[in-house]
């Protein structure tokens, strides 16, 4: 069964952290991605590929130009949401 | 043991030389085996020299009658492959070697006759020109490692010529672990057919299956890749390895590093240790038999035997000139200096990059390989949307598991020695554990991404 869409991201973060050696962090929809939690491009880049094996879609593929701003965990919520709906 | 008259095998025209030295053996010797298939498995099969000579008299006799203008050679028994290329060879028809993954390009050959397994030859299809005066020559398809695989003709003295027919070559049993269409391949079975062999063909790649293999057919020539050589040595039941005595142990097809050479001494102290370095393009350039990975600084600028000169680019691409009158050719592989060697860095077509940042996976692979527990590694290049490419890799575990550790408290030792030896870009970011890392059919391993179910 797939996870929820917030599930799945708190759980992608939550392994780019252990994975990196950082300490995990609860993970909270108005968390800044960079200030709050920490994460790089890199770090993004590895959420992205990980939510794309637990939730099958990858929202950023098809998004060459345009890509919305993806600042918070809120941010990046909606935008699987929205994907996952679609899929 | 009788030997066989090489000097007549070497009189002969290249495209007929397969078909004589098996004539050959079959009338000095005519039990004698020349191919255990399913070697190390249920259902071994063993075809002697002079029924090997059998088929090809007969597929030379359907072939004078048909006069086709080549044949594509579609067999699954490497007894059934050989008896055809060298009846194709004799009878001067030009002859395709087509492994699986090339097969949609056999359409440029359409007009060719297929022949299978039965070895029958069908009357039908375009018949050969009679102006056409060409030499015979051996259609292949090339790797593919680097780009698309497409057909290349190569003639039959080039596939024959790195097949050393001396004395001391004779009637030895040979390990073909590669496709028999591959180029690799191709050098395998020649050369123990030209010169009285016997050819023992797996039954899988199974680590198990070719320890037995070896065991069972009294292997002395073992020809892999370092990738096949890694997995038997970390996966085949050491009891048999024990009982394996090969006597020569030839890498090639990709870059054979300490580790896995010190390995490999340990496991065959008795077995001398070759590493080949070749190209589709330029064929054998040079061998290095020291038992240390890369080849000595001082080869560099220097004339090596056959009249090869090596050099570098300033990017550390490896450049061959084969002779004083041929052009230099850059080689696709990257090498740097480690003291007074050169090792491979790898293939420049391998590179993964990361934000606009380097990687070569060789070198992440021998890192994770050094983590104790860790067995087999293979990083390839995921896409990413953010940063054009990551790191990705897939380990093997050791089985058992060296004592007192977990997968999950190896997989984060694998990801801590990363950190620590190699730049931010070059750590793994997906790092899976797999039961069996995925190689190419010609036994190296795989770029390609995962595929993930």
């Amino acid at each position: 069964m797939k996870p929820t869409v917030p599930d799945a991201i708190a759980t992608a973060i939550r392994t780019v952290l252990h994975d990196t050696g950082r300490d995990a962090k609860d993970v909270a929809p108005a968390m800044l991605l960079s200030t709050d939690l920490g994460l790089d491009s890199l770090d993004l880049a590895q959420t992205i590929v990980l939510l794309e094996r637990s939730l099958g879609v990858d929202p950023f593929r098809a998004e060459a130009a345009g890509r919305p701003s993806i600042r918070t965990v809120g941010d990046l919520i909606a935008i699987y949401t929205e994907a996952v709906s679609r899929s | 043991m009788t030997s066989l008259d090489l000097s007549r095998v070497h009189a002969e025209p290249a495209a007929e030389r397969l078909a004589v030295a098996i004539d050959e053996t079959a009338r000095q010797d005519a039990s004698r085996l020349a191919v255990v298939a399913d070697a190390g498995g249920p259902s071994r099969r063993a075809v002697a020299y002079a029924d090997l000579a059998k088929s090809i008299s007969a597929v030379e006799a359907a072939l004078a009658a048909a006069r086709p203008a080549g044949v594509v050679v579609r067999a699954r028994r490497v007894e059934s492959l050989v008896a055809v290329a060298a009846a194709c060879g004799r009878q001067g028809v030009p002859v395709a070697l087509v492994p699986d993954d090339a097969r949609d390009l056999v359409g440029e050959l359409r007009d060719w006759l297929v022949v299978d397994d039965s070895l029958a030859v069908s009357a039908g299809g375009r018949q050969r020109d009679a102006l056409y005066s060409g030499p015979p020559h051996v259609v292949v398809a090339t790797s593919g490692t680097s780009g698309p695989p497409k057909l290349v003709q190569r003639t039959w003295d080039a596939v024959l010529s790195a097949a050393r027919l001396a004395e001391q070559w004779q009637g030895l049993g040979w390990l073909l672990a590669y496709d028999a269409t591959r180029w690799a391949g191709i050098q395998v079975w020649g050369q123990s057919l030209l010169t009285g062999g016997r050819l023992v063909v797996p039954a899988s790649r199974d680590p198990d299956v070719v320890a037995r293999a070896l065991v069972e057919e009294r292997v002395a020539i073992l020809p892999a890749t370092p990738t096949l050589l890694r997995r038997l040595l970390a996966s085949a039941d050491p009891g048999l390895l024990a009982a394996a005595k090969p006597e020569r142990i030839t890498l090639g097809g990709e870059a054979a590093d300490g580790p896995l050479l010190a390995k490999a001494r340990d496991m065959f102290p008795a077995a001398r240790i070759t590493h080949v370095y070749a190209t589709t393009e330029l064929g054998e350039v040079f061998r290095v038999a020291d038992g240390q990975p890369g080849f000595p600084a001082a080869w560099l600028g220097r004339e090596l035997p056959g009249g090869v000169r090596i050099s570098t680019r300033r990017d550390g691409e490896l450049l061959v000139q084969l002779s004083r009158d041929s052009a230099e050719v850059a080689t696709g592989d990257v090498v740097e200096r480690r003291g007074d060697r050169f090792e491979f860095t790898g293939r420049r077509s391998d590179v993964i990059v990361v934000g606009g940042a380097k990687v070569f996976p060789k070198r992440v692979e021998e890192v994770l390989r050094g983590v104790s527990g860790v067995v087999e590694a293979r990083v390839y290049g995921q896409p990413s949307a953010i940063t054009g490419e990551l790191v990705a890799a897939e380990i093997v575990l050791a089985d058992p598991l060296p004592a007192g550790s977990t997968p999950e408290g190896i997989r984060a030792a694998a990801l801590a020695a990363c950190r620590d030896s190699l730049e931010p870009h070059g750590v793994p970011r997906i790092l899976d554990l797999v039961k069996r890392i995925t190689t190419t059919s010609a036994g190296k391993t795989s770029r390609r991404p995962a595929v993930v179910r």
